[in-house]
């Protein structure tokens, strides 16, 4: 992927640019954490008000998909929901590298999930009855079959999410790289200031509407695609969690 | 009739194989077969991911338009079958991506 994507501007030796790029997302996080804590008020204004209200959206997520019970969990998802929409927002900006184009951060995300939410379900019911959720409501001849078969379930669970964070990141950026390429000196651009007739007519009308297609319609598509990919991140967290949590729960005709 | 068509396909899909071994090989031959099959798995991946996507929001339409009351949970379920739906096809595009870029896999 280095043949065409330009690397980021910003970079140290010998260290890779997610690691880089990770640890300017957590500063950045951190420093926007401490400015909005510094001076806390009952009637919150400027940065405070605005964390608060982020925060009041997560605490509103957590609420109607996993009940009031999760908001426990509130600091491992908003955390891994802020990170992600962070590193992927960063990835937009020209010069800069997204760490979660890296394959490496996402599934060190979706590792965490993974253990969290076993040690999650775990703890809540003791490690053998969560276990022996596992094998589901089946007769007994089946249960090992079922067993195997929701273990491989659940190992997929961490590949899934990290394959789907990376490759929508990843697709993203090698759409941009490639219509950047054909837009750029190599491409429309330089045809158009080639000097030759031809090359500035269909050139400069090629270049316009690449650069128009991709301010008007690729960012904002390539914004939504961060915005929804942390969301659904954290949202399948969340039914991770709830699912065990509630597993081990003997009373499914609650309410 | 048929029988031509595969073979003027085979033909086709043969001379990079051939100009390859006029070369003298040293890219090995399923470097170009690996650029033809990432394109092949990422159309057919995305038109039937498309496929699906589509009767998915059909249906999460169709049931919202008969309850308004319920539209922000079908629409949370719906985003969440989309999201799981479109990683199907994220995993071919991976598989593309490893194919293209990747150098370390021993083509030979």
């Amino acid at each position: 992927m280095e043949a065409i994507e330009h690397p980021p501007i910003f970079r140290l030796p010998g260290i890779p640019d997610h690691v880089t790029y990770t640890w300017l997302v957590m500063i950045i996080l951190a420093a926007v954490a401490f400015i909005a804590s510094r001076n806390l008020q009952l009637v919150p204004r400027g940065a405070q008000n605005f964390l608060e209200v982020v925060l009041e959206q997560f605490n509103q997520m957590i609420d109607d998909v996993m009940g009031h019970e999760g908001r426990r969990y509130l600091p491992l998802l908003a955390t891994l929901g802020l990170f992600i929409l962070t590193g992927n927002l960063m990835s937009l900006v020209p010069g800069l590298a997204g760490p979660t184009s890296n394959l490496n951060t996402t599934a060190a995300c979706a590792i965490i999930v993974f253990c969290a939410y076993h040690w999650i379900g775990a703890r809540k019911q003791g490690l053998l009855p969560y276990l022996k959720h596992f094998s589901g409501p089946v007769p007994l001849p089946l249960k090992p079959l079922m067993f195997v078969i929701e273990v491989i379930s659940h190992l997929a669970r961490p590949l899934s999410l990290t394959l789907r964070l990376f490759g929508n990141m990843v697709g993203g950026h090698i759409l941009l790289a490639v219509i950047f390429l054909l837009m750029g000196l190599d491409g429309l651009l330089g045809w158009a200031l080639s000097g030759s007739p031809a090359g500035i007519v269909i050139g400069g009308i090629g270049s316009a509407v690449t650069i128009v297609f991709t301010v008007g319609f690729l960012y904002p598509l390539k914004i939504l695609v961060a915005f929804l990919q942390a969301f659904i991140f954290v949202m399948l967290t969340m039914l991770y969690i709830s699912g065990a949590i509630e597993e081990g729960e003997h009373h499914p005709e609650h309410h | 009739m048929r029988r031509s068509l595969i073979l003027g396909i085979l033909a086709v899909l043969t001379v990079p194989t051939a100009a390859m071994a006029a070369e003298g090989g040293t890219g090995g031959w399923i470097g170009p077969f690996a650029v033809i099959a990432a394109g092949i798995g990422m159309a057919i991946a995305a038109g039937l991911c498309g496929l699906g996507q589509g009767r998915a929001v059909a249906s999460a339409v169709d049931a919202m338009a008969r309850q308004p009351g319920a539209a922000a949970r079908i629409q949370t379920a719906m985003i969440i079958g989309l999201a799981l739906i479109e990683s199907l096809a994220i995993y071919t595009l991976v598989i593309a991506l490893i194919l293209l870029f990747v150098k370390g896999i021993n083509f030979s």
